[in-house]
C-alpha cells in the first residue's frame, strides 16, 4: 500500500513538472515566433499595422501605407525586431521631408534612449547637408565610418531605395535614386563591431517617410556585397559638417528645394517680416465682418487630417486653398478669410507660408472643466480623464469617451501604430491625452462640450489602470470565493471521513488482537478448569461446585468478549442495517431472560453512511445496556425511522424509569451526547418514574452533492450555523430543542 | 602545489571583486554639435585616465528644459555617481540640481552658472563671459577700424552666461570704441530658421549695417544663411560666439569665432569629481578663457583640440 502511494506521489510530481515544462515551452514558442522577432520580417504598413514598432522621439504615424515622421527632431527613432538578430539585410524606400537633415535605416541597434545618438548600433542614411550616403556607428556618441557622395545629390521629396547589410563585422549600404536609377554604395569593416541588435528608422533635422521595409537573414552564400574599404582616419564627423561647396553655392540649395517651393509661398523680394499686418489668433473671434481677410502667425499643432495653428493667444482651424506639406511645430504665416462660428472660427481659402521649422510645442495642461468653457478652442492641450468607452469612429478612427471634473469629452485617434493597445485599454483607466481641443458642433455634435483630436498614440498616456473593484472583477472574485469555500467544505468532509476511517481501522486491529489473545486465553482457561473438574473425585462437592461456577464464569466471559469483539468489527455493521444490528445486540443482552425485544422500522430505503450508522449503534448499545441493567423492563422497544433527511433512533423501555434531573453518572449519558454531536445529531432523553425511559437520537443525513443540490445544501448548511435557528427546528421533526 | 592553489584563489578573489567603473553623467545642453561634442571628447579623455565611465546624453534641442531635467534625474536613478551639467535654463534647473546635491551627488555645472552659490558638492567651470565680450568688442573694433554700426543677435535671457557676455560686449565697446554704434539687439533662442528670419528683418531695417555679433550657435547659423541669401557674406562682418560653421571661417565668409573651451570644461569636470571622490579639496569655481579663432590660427593644435569631436580618441 505504501509503495503504491509513493508511486502515485511521484507520478503526480512528474505530471506537474511536465505541465509546467509544457507551459514554459509554449510561452517560449509564442515569444520566439512573435511577428517582430522572427526573420524574415516584412512591414504591414499597407494594411495599417505597426504595433510592433517603438518610438524614441519624433511623430511617427502611418499615412498612405507608409510610416511617416513629420518632426524635425534630431535623432528621432522608431525600432522593431529582436535584439538577437545578427547577420541580416534591411531594405526599404525612404523619402526625406527636409533639406537640412538626413534619414535612413538603423541596424544592430540596442540600448536605445531618446536623444540624438542615444543608441548603440549602426546607421546608414542619406544626408542632404553634404549630399552623401553615410555609414556610422553610434555608441551614445557618433563616429562616422564612411561617407560617399550620392550621384545627383540628395533631395527632399524624392524616393530612394536602401539596402543595408550587416554580416560579421562588415557593414554595407547601397542607396538608389528610384527616379533616376543613380546609386552609391559604401562598405566598411568595423573591427570591434556591434554583434547583434534590432532594426530601426531614423531621421535627423528632417522628417521622413519609409515604406516597403524588409529584413532578411544574411547568409554567407550572398555574393552581392561590395568590397569593404578600410576606415579613413580620423573619422569624419557629422551634423556640424557644412561642406564648403554646398554652402558657397546657393544655386544648389535652390535647385534641391524646388519641390518644397510648390507647397510654401515665397515671400516677395524685399518684403520684411513686419511689412505684413499680423493679427493675434485670439482676436479673430471678435471679427463681425463676414469673410474678412486676415493674416496670422503661429505654430502648426496638427497637420493631418486638418490643419490647426496656434499662437500665444489662441488657436484656429485653417482650410488651405492648396495642398500643404507642413509638419507639427512649423512656424507659419496664414492669410485667408475668417469665418466665425458660435464658439470657434476658421480661416478659409488660406494661403499658408512656412516661416521656419521647429520642434513641436508642448501642450498646455488644463482640466476638462477648463477646456469645456471653450476658451481653449483649437489649442494644443493636455487633459486627464477616466476612460468610459472605446469604439470605432468614422474614417478608420478610434473614438474614446472620457469623464473628468463632472464633464464628459471625447478623443479621436486615427488607427495605426499603437492603436491595438488603445483598443485594449480597460474602462475606468485614468488617461492623459494631448491633442487639439475642438468645440465646433460639427465635431462634437453637441454631445460633449469639446473633443480632442489626438495627433499620435504617443500623445496618450495611461496614468493608472482600471480600479480592481469593477463589477466584472467583483463577480469573478465572488465566484472564486464560493468555489473555494465549497472546495474547503468538501475537503473538511473528506478529512473527517479519513479520520473516522482511521479510527475504524484501528478498532478493527484491536478486535483482531483481542480475538487472537484474550478470547483464546478464555478457551484455554475453560479447558484447564474442565480438566481439573473431570479429575476431581465426586466426593469433593464443594470444590466441584466452585469449579463448575468458575467454568460457567469463564464461558460467560468468553461469550461477552466474543460479542464485544463482533461489534468492534466494521464488517458487523457493514453487513447489516442499523436496526438489525441493534436488534441482534439487544437479543443477546436479554438472552435467557424475560425481556421482550420489539423492533420497529420505518422506510428502509435510505442508505445510511457508515459513520452515522456506527455512532447511532454505539449510542443504541449504551441505551439498551442501561435499560437492561437499570430499568428492569418487560419490553424493550427499538425504533429506527429512515423516512426523512435524517435518521431517528428511539430506544424505549417500560421499566422503572428515573428522574432525569438527578445524578445520572454511570449511565454514559455524556458520552452519548458527545457522540451525537459528532455527527451533528441531537439526543433527547425522557424518563419518569414508573413509566420507563426513552432515548431519542436524530442524525441528519448528508445530501447527495449533485450540481442541482449544491447551492441548496450550502445555503442550508450555512443557515445551520445559528444554534437557535427556528428554520432548522421546523425541518427536523425529531429535535429535542424544539 | 599549494602555491598554485593560493595563486588561483587570489586571482579568483580579484576577479570576483572587479566591479564596473563608477559612472559620471555628462549632460550638455544638447548633443551632436561641435560645441558640445568637444566636451564629450574632453570628459572621455579624463575618464580614461581616472577610471570612470561616462554616460552621455542630452535633449535633442537646447530649449527642451524638461527633458534635460528628466535625463539628469534618470541618469542618477540608474546609478550614475556624479553629474556634469551644462544647464539649458538657469532658473528651471536650480531645484533639480539642489535636490541632487542634497542626495550627495557631486555636481559640476559648466559653461553657464545657476543661481546657486558654489561649495560643498557643487562646483562651477565657467566660460569667462567678460573676456568673451571684451574679445568680441576688440575684434569688431579692429575690423571696423573704430567706426560703424553693429547688431547683436541671439540674446537669450534664460542663459546667464549669454546675458553677461552681452553686457560685457556693450560696456567694452562703448568705452574703447565709441565710434561704433549698436543699432539693434535681438533676443533669440536655438531656432536657426527663426534666427535667419530675425537677421533678414535687421538687414531690411539697417541697410548700412557693418557687422553682426552672433551670441550663440543658432544665431550664427541663422545670420550666415540670411547673409548668404542676400549676398552680403563678407560685406557685413560676422563675428560669432560658440563654435559653429568652421568651414566658412577658412573662406572668410565668417570673420571670426570666439571659441568656448568646452573640451577643457569636460576634462576638468571629470578631474574635479575624481579629486572630490578621493577626498581632496576642489576649487569651487574655475573660469576658462575663450579663444578668438580666425583663418590664421584655425589649424593650431590648441584650436584643433578645442574643436575636436572625436570622443573615442586616446589623446
Amino acid at each position: 500500500m505504501k509503495v503504491t502511494n509513493r508511486i502515485r506521489g511521484r507520478l503526480r510530481i512528474a505530471g506537474i513538472g511536465l505541465a509546467i515544462a509544457s507551459l514554459l515551452g509554449m510561452a517560449a514558442t509564442v515569444f520566439l515566433t512573435r511577428p517582430s522577432s522572427r526573420l524574415p520580417y516584412h512591414d504591414s504598413f499597407a494594411s495599417g499595422q505597426a504595433g510592433e514598432w517603438t518610438a524614441f522621439g519624433g511623430t511617427w504615424e502611418l499615412a498612405n501605407g507608409a510610416m511617416r515622421n513629420d518632426s524635425d527632431e534630431r535623432g528621432a527613432k522608431l525600432l522593431t525586431g529582436s535584439k538577437d538578430w545578427k547577420d541580416y539585410s534591411f531594405s526599404g524606400d525612404v523619402e526625406l521631408l527636409g533639406e537640412q537633415g538626413d534619414a535612413g535605416l538603423m541596424l544592430r541597434s540596442g540600448d536605445e534612449e531618446r536623444g540624438v545618438d542615444s543608441y548603440r548600433g549602426y546607421y546608414v542614411g542619406l544626408r542632404s547637408n553634404d549630399e552623401n550616403l553615410i555609414i556610422g556607428l553610434a555608441d551614445h556618441g557618433w563616429i562616422e565610418l564612411a561617407a560617399r557622395p550620392m550621384p545627383g545629390g540628395v533631395h527632399a521629396f524624392e524616393w530612394y531605395h536602401f539596402k543595408a547589410t550587416v554580416r560579421g563585422c562588415q557593414i554595407t549600404a547601397i542607396a538608389t535614386d528610384i527616379s533616376t536609377g543613380a546609386f552609391q554604395q559604401a562598405s566598411v569593416i568595423d573591427k570591434d563591431c556591434v554583434p547583434q541588435g534590432r532594426v530601426g528608422l531614423r531621421s535627423h533635422s528632417s522628417g521622413g517617410v519609409w515604406k516597403n521595409l524588409e529584413v532578411l537573414p544574411s547568409t554567407a552564400s550572398e555574393r552581392d556585397l561590395p568590397q569593404a574599404s578600410p576606415l579613413v582616419a580620423p573619422p569624419k564627423l557629422s551634423y556640424a559638417v557644412d561642406e564648403l561647396e554646398r554652402i558657397s553655392n546657393p544655386d544648389r540649395v535652390d535647385a534641391s528645394s524646388s519641390n518644397k517651393e510648390q507647397v510654401i509661398d515665397k515671400r516677395p523680394d524685399g518684403a520684411t517680416v513686419n511689412a505684413v499686418p499680423v493679427e493675434s489668433i485670439g482676436g479673430l473671434r471678435l471679427i463681425r465682418i463676414k469673410s474678412r481677410r486676415t493674416t496670422v502667425r503661429g505654430t502648426v499643432i496638427l497637420a493631418y487630417p486638418s490643419l490647426y495653428v496656434q499662437d500665444a493667444t489662441g488657436g484656429v482651424a485653417v482650410i488651405a486653398s492648396s495642398e500643404t506639406h507642413l509638419k507639427i511645430g512649423d512656424e507659419v504665416e496664414v492669410t485667408g478669410e475668417v469665418d466665425v462660428h458660435d464658439f470657434s472660427c476658421v480661416i478659409r481659402n488660406a494661403n499658408v507660408r512656412l516661416l521656419w521649422a521647429h520642434a513641436p510645442a508642448p501642450a498646455l495642461a488644463v482640466t476638462a472643466g477648463m477646456a469645456a468653457t471653450g476658451a481653449f478652442d483649437a489649442m494644443f492641450l493636455e487633459v486627464d480623464g477616466d476612460l468610459w468607452a472605446t469604439e470605432a469612429g468614422p474614417d478608420n478612427t478610434l473614438l474614446l469617451t472620457l469623464r473628468s471634473d463632472g464633464q464628459s469629452f471625447q478623443a479621436i485617434i486615427h488607427e495605426g501604430r499603437g492603436s491595438a493597445s488603445v483598443r485594449s485599454l480597460s474602462r475606468r483607466s485614468i488617461l492623459r491625452l494631448r491633442g487639439v481641443c475642438v468645440v465646433d458642433s460639427l465635431h462634437t455634435h453637441n454631445l460633449t462640450p469639446f473633443l480632442l483630436l489626438i495627433p499620435s498614440t504617443d500623445d496618450l498616456e495611461v496614468l493608472a489602470g482600471a480600479p480592481w473593484w469593477s463589477a466584472r472583477n467583483l463577480l469573478i472574485i465572488g465566484l472564486v470565493s464560493v468555489t473555494l469555500a465549497l472546495l474547503a467544505y468538501l475537503l473538511y468532509i473528506h478529512a473527517r471521513h479519513w479520520r473516522l476511517q482511521a479510527i475504524v481501522e484501528e478498532r478493527e486491529r484491536i478486535a483482531h488482537e483481542m480475538h487472537d489473545t484474550l478470547a483464546q486465553c478464555f478457551v484455554g482457561i475453560g479447558f484447564q478448569l474442565q480438566a481439573i473438574s473431570n479429575g476431581m473425585p465426586k466426593s469433593m462437592h464443594a470444590v466441584n461446585e466452585q469449579l463448575d461456577l468458575a467454568c460457567e464464569l469463564v464461558r460467560h466471559s468468553h461469550e461477552e468478549a466474543r460479542r464485544s469483539l463482533l461489534t468492534l468489527r466494521r464488517e458487523f455493521l457493514e453487513s447489516e442495517p442499523l436496526h438489525s444490528a441493534l436488534n441482534t445486540f439487544a437479543c443477546r443482552m436479554v438472552e435467557h431472560g424475560s425481556i421482550k425485544v420489539l423492533t420497529v422500522v420505518e422506510g428502509e430505503g435510505t442508505p445510511t453512511p457508515y459513520r452515522i450508522k456506527d455512532v447511532l449503534f454505539r449510542i443504541g448499545q449504551e441505551a439498551i445496556a442501561n435499560a437492561v441493567r437499570h430499568g428492569n423492563p418487560s419490553v424493550l422497544k427499538i425504533e429506527v425511522d429512515y423516512r426523512n433527511a435524517a435518521v431517528m433512533m428511539l430506544i424505549a423501555d417500560d421499566g422503572g424509569g428515573f428522574t432525569p434531573s438527578g445524578d445520572l453518572r454511570g449511565f454514559g449519558l455524556t458520552g452519548m451526547r458527545k457522540r451525537a454531536e459528532g455527527i451533528s445529531g441531537t439526543l433527547h432523553l425522557s424518563s419518569t418514574i414508573g413509566s420507563g425511559t426513552q432515548v431519542r437520537v436524530v442524525a441528519p443525513l448528508p445530501p447527495r452533492l449533485t450540481l442541482l443540490k449544491v447551492n441548496r445544501y450550502v445555503w442550508r448548511q450555512g443557515g445551520r450555523g445559528g444554534s437557535n435557528d427556528s428554520r432548522n427546528d421546523k425541518k427536523n421533526p425529531y429535535s429535542y430543542r424544539r | 602545489m599549494s602555491a598554485a592553489v593560493a595563486a588561483f584563489i587570489l586571482l579568483a578573489s580579484l576577479a570576483c571583486n572587479s566591479s564596473p567603473p563608477p559612472v559620471i553623467a555628462v549632460i550638455p545642453r544638447t548633443t551632436a554639435l561641435v560645441l558640445w561634442e568637444a566636451e564629450h571628447a574632453g570628459a572621455e579623455a579624463a575618464a580614461r585616465k581616472t577610471g570612470f565611465s561616462i554616460y552621455w546624453n542630452a535633449p535633442t534641442s537646447e530649449d527642451d528644459v524638461e527633458r534635460q531635467i528628466a535625463i539628469a534625474r534618470h541618469s542618477i536613478d540608474r546609478g550614475a555617481q556624479a553629474l556634469v551639467l551644462a544647464p539649458d535654463q538657469a532658473l528651471a534647473l536650480m531645484v533639480p540640481v539642489r535636490n541632487l546635491i542634497a542626495r550627495g551627488i557631486p555636481t559640476v555645472v559648466i559653461s553657464s552658472p545657476l543661481p546657486i552659490p558654489p561649495g560643498g558638492k557643487l562646483s562651477y567651470i565657467l566660460n569667462d563671459e567678460e573676456e568673451t565680450g571684451r574679445i568680441a568688442a576688440d575684434r569688431i573694433g579692429f575690423i571696423l577700424r573704430g567706426k560703424g554700426s553693429v547688431v547683436v543677435l541671439g540674446i537669450d535671457p534664460d542663459i546667464t552666461g549669454i546675458v553677461n557676455r552681452t553686457q560685457a560686449f556693450e560696456t567694452h565697446l562703448h568705452i574703447k570704441f565709441p565710434g561704433i554704434r549698436i543699432v539693434d539687439e535681438r533676443t533669440g533662442g536655438f531656432n536657426i530658421a527663426q534666427a535667419q528670419e530675425v537677421t533678414e528683418d535687421v538687414l531690411a531695417r539697417e541697410p548700412q549695417l557693418d557687422a553682426i555679433l552672433a551670441l550663440n550657435s543658432a544665431a550664427t547659423r541663422g545670420a550666415f544663411i540670411a547673409l548668404k541669401t542676400h549676398g552680403m557674406l563678407g560685406k557685413i562682418k560676422l563675428v560669432a560666439c560658440e563654435q559653429e560653421l568652421i568651414p566658412p571661417l577658412v573662406t572668410g565668409e565668417i570673420d571670426s569665432i570666439i571659441l568656448e573651451n568646452t573640451y577643457e570644461m569636460g576634462y576638468r569636470a571629470v578631474q574635479l569629481i575624481a579629486a572630490e571622490r578621493r577626498g581632496e579639496h576642489v576649487p569651487e569655481q574655475i573660469t576658462l578663457s575663450p579663444k578668438l579663432v580666425t583663418r590664421e590660427n584655425l589649424n593650431s593644435p590648441e584650436v584643433q583640440r578645442m574643436l575636436t569631436m572625436n570622443w573615442r580618441s586616446s589623446d
